[in-house]
């Protein structure tokens, strides 16, 4: 079935509804085509770019750091150049490169559109859950102000030993030195995902065996 | 008019036939209406089809509506002069009906009119690139393939969807298409099994997509290899570079007469690119090339051999002039942006490659032991860091004590990393069977496609006694003995 007409009630709507990180990439994409057909309309370009921009995040909430990257080759030119969807490239070349103080500067301080908040901050909460499993599970030990900096708190406080910050951490398990004044991470662990590709792989080779046989 | 609705409608599909009629009755049904919907007469009877767009239902009644969407767009085209008319264009009516159709088809149906099924996604593929947005036919493709469900069966459809995702960079949609194994083509029709329907249940595809169904066009070397190449552009888009180097191992081990073509050579040079990405060395190339092959392929791929050698050999001086020197080399043959991906690829495996040397070094060790582009100690710690936290690397980091800041890498055996971990047990287990059965389905399909069953084999021996022979048939119609016996004296005697 076709979704509703795409328009900024529309837009607002599904992202009120706070719909998960799927549910709202397919959303989305289902009003790519619509997207696309209203960008040659000068006068639909807020809605174009709030939809962008969400259309953009929904990639980030769902780890699909290659197709946002796709995803902004497809972007009429125009359009980014506006300065949300410019903030955007800059947010995915900061994940790309893996700069975690600048991401967190980008997402806090830049000016994103009012309707385009929800999902930004939402995207905030979830890099900074997946920042914090990352480190759990790759430092044995480390320094608060490197903690902090991962976690997008603030690195001088967590230098000086501020009671605050340290308490975050071992709020999330982690044991605090106060001798070496430094963090031991608890690692998280979770059950690895499923194996699917597994599955095609070995179908990928009995296919070949078998073709390659005839 | 009302005949000729009443035609329309008087197929439905299986799901929605309150008779449940048995499938050689709508077998035969489904082919007295497309006899039907072919004749002459019939597209000129109404001057607009545009109104039984809405009483005719595409998930219901799809081969009618199938043909509906001929006739009007045929009209259209008539009446504009035009191949993509204004409203076939994206947005427009008729290509919202269009879209409607594709996305809901009863795909049994539509096995008896693959020809018109083809034409239509053709059709919305022009569409899309008569305004430049080829965007609009990738989704709508990719639905109407899944939907059809090809099951490993090649078309000049998925050579259609690779070329708009690639021209589009709309990847996404295009993955379930080309996740999916394709290991057969459309067959001659003498060689399909004629006992069943097309309606009915079929294990495979090739009951119904033939040479002569219409569903592809007729495939060329050429088709096949453009396929594999785009689609491992696309993977190489998406970093999955497992899945690029099979594709392009797939193109350049396929079968030569006399030469390589320029298709195979392209493939051979981002094969090596995708491979130094990917694995951080050249695997040997596939046993399925002849090796005068392999050495056309090194001596029109020379810079890329070069700078393979470079990498391997972890000459990073080397590799860099290498990279300077080929410059034009790596633009014209478009591979700049796999080229200039080396670097890092080089700086990771580089790491990788000290943890086979070393269990725990400090960073200002990995600085002077693995020579890189990083400028200095933060910028390695940094990246170190991000190879851990992405799992590239089994590694642990460790911050020192002390004011100064000393960082320790400490590189994980694999069996410590996972092996003690019950979740990770279980994990291996289940994998260990969906393996086993993966490999069994296959070994049954490898049977049948050899014709090894023992049917089959029986068959062979009996028909080949019957000859008469027994010279010529060789060890399998040679005696009494079991056919497994046979194949191996055969086998022996080969071999001497």
């Amino acid at each position: 079935m076709d979704p509703p007409p795409l328009s900024l009630n529309q837009l607002s709507a599904l992202l009120e509804a706070a719909p998960s990180p799927d549910d709202l990439y397919t959303s989305l994409s289902d009003y790519e085509e619509q997207a696309c057909l209203l960008a040659s309309q000068p006068d639909e370009v807020e809605l174009l770019v709030d939809f962008y921009t969400a259309f953009f995040f929904s990639h980030l909430l769902t780890d699909q750091i290659h197709e946002a990257r796709a995803l902004t080759r497809r972007i009429p030119r125009d359009l980014l150049q506006t300065d949300s969807l410019q903030t955007c490239t800059l947010l995915l070349r900061a994940i790309w490169q893996r700069k975690h103080t600048e991401i967190y500067k980008i997402l806090r301080e830049l000016p994103w559109p009012e309707r385009s908040r929800p999902v930004v901050q939402s995207y905030e909460s979830y890099f900074q859950k997946k920042t914090l499993k990352e480190v759990s599970n790759s430092y044995e030990a480390i320094r608060p102000a490197a903690a902090a900096s991962y976690l997008g708190l603030n690195a001088n406080l967590a230098e000086q030993g501020d009671t605050a910050i340290i308490q975050k951490f071992t709020a999330c398990g982690w044991r605090w030195d106060g001798e070496t004044q430094l963090l031991h991470p608890k690692p998280i662990v979770t059950a690895p995902p499923k194996e699917h590709n597994l599955q095609n792989e070995l179908s990928r080779v009995m296919a070949l065996i078998s073709n390659h046989g005839r | 008019m009302s005949d000729f609705l009443g035609r329309l409608s008087s197929v439905p599909s299986r799901p929605h036939d309150p008779d449940n009629i048995s499938a050689e009755r709508y077998d035969r049904q489904l082919r007295d209406l497309i006899s039907y919907l072919k004749q002459p007469g019939v597209a000129s009877s109404t001057s607009d089809y545009s109104d039984f767009f809405e009483i005719v239902s595409p998930s219901v009644h799809s081969l009618s509506f199938l043909f509906l969407l001929r006739f009007q767009i045929q009209l259209v085209q008539k009446r504009t002069k035009r191949d993509i008319p204004q409203n076939l264009h994206p947005g427009g009516d008729l290509w919202k009906q269009v879209v409607r159709f594709l996305r809901s088809f009863d795909p049994i149906q539509i096995r008896y009119a693959g020809y018109e099924w083809r034409q239509l996604v053709e059709v919305v593929a022009s569409a899309a690139q008569a305004i430049s947005k080829p965007a609009l036919a990738v989704k709508v493709i990719a639905d109407a393939l899944g939907r059809l469900n090809t099951s490993g069966m090649f078309t000049s459809v998925h050579l259609t969807l690779v070329k708009l995702a690639l021209l589009s960079s709309s990847y996404t949609h295009t993955l379930p298409i080309m996740d999916k194994v394709l290991c057969n083509f459309p067959t001659d029709t003498n060689h399909v099994h004629h006992e069943t329907f097309l309606c009915s249940e079929h294990g495979s595809s090739a009951a119904f997509i033939t040479d002569t169904s219409g569903f592809s066009t007729k495939l060329t070397y050429r088709d096949h290899l453009q396929f594999y190449l785009y689609s491992a552009m696309i993977y190489m888009a998406l970093k999955r570079w497992d899945h690029a180097s099979h594709c392009l191992s797939v193109v350049i081990s396929s079968p030569t007469a006399n030469s390589v073509s320029k298709i195979m050579v392209e493939a051979y040079k981002k094969w090596v690119l995708a491979s130094l990405l990917g694995y951080g060395k050249l695997p040997p190339t596939s046993r399925m090339i002849a090796p005068h092959v392999t050495r056309v392929y090194q001596s029109l791929a020379r810079p890329y051999v070069s700078l393979a050698e470079a990498f391997e050999k972890a000459d990073l001086q080397k590799m860099s002039a290498e990279v300077d020197l080929g410059q034009s080399i790596w633009r014209d043959d478009k591979n700049t942006g796999l080229v200039s991906q080396l670097f890092e690829a080089y700086d990771k495996f580089m790491i990788i490659k000290l943890g086979r040397t070393f269990s725990a070094l400090t960073i200002a060790d990995v600085l002077q032991r693995a020579p890189s582009y990083f400028k200095d100690h933060y910028d390695t710690e940094e990246f170190v860091a991000s190879l851990v936290m992405s799992d590239t690397l089994r590694a642990t980091l460790s911050h020192l004590p002390g004011t100064e800041s000393t960082t320790m890498l400490r590189f994980c055996l694999s069996t410590q990393f996972h092996a003690f971990r019950e979740e990770h047990i279980r994990t291996r287990l289940m994998r260990g069977k969906s393996a086993l059965n993966t490999i069994a389905k296959g070994i049954v399909q490898t049977d049948q496609t050899l014709e090894l069953s023992d049917e089959n084999l029986h068959f062979i021996a009996r028909s080949q006694k019957w000859n008469g022979d027994p010279e010529k048939s060789g060890a399998v119609g040679s005696g009494e003995a079991g056919v497994g016996g046979d194949i191996d004296e055969d086998l022996m005697g080969d071999g001497h």
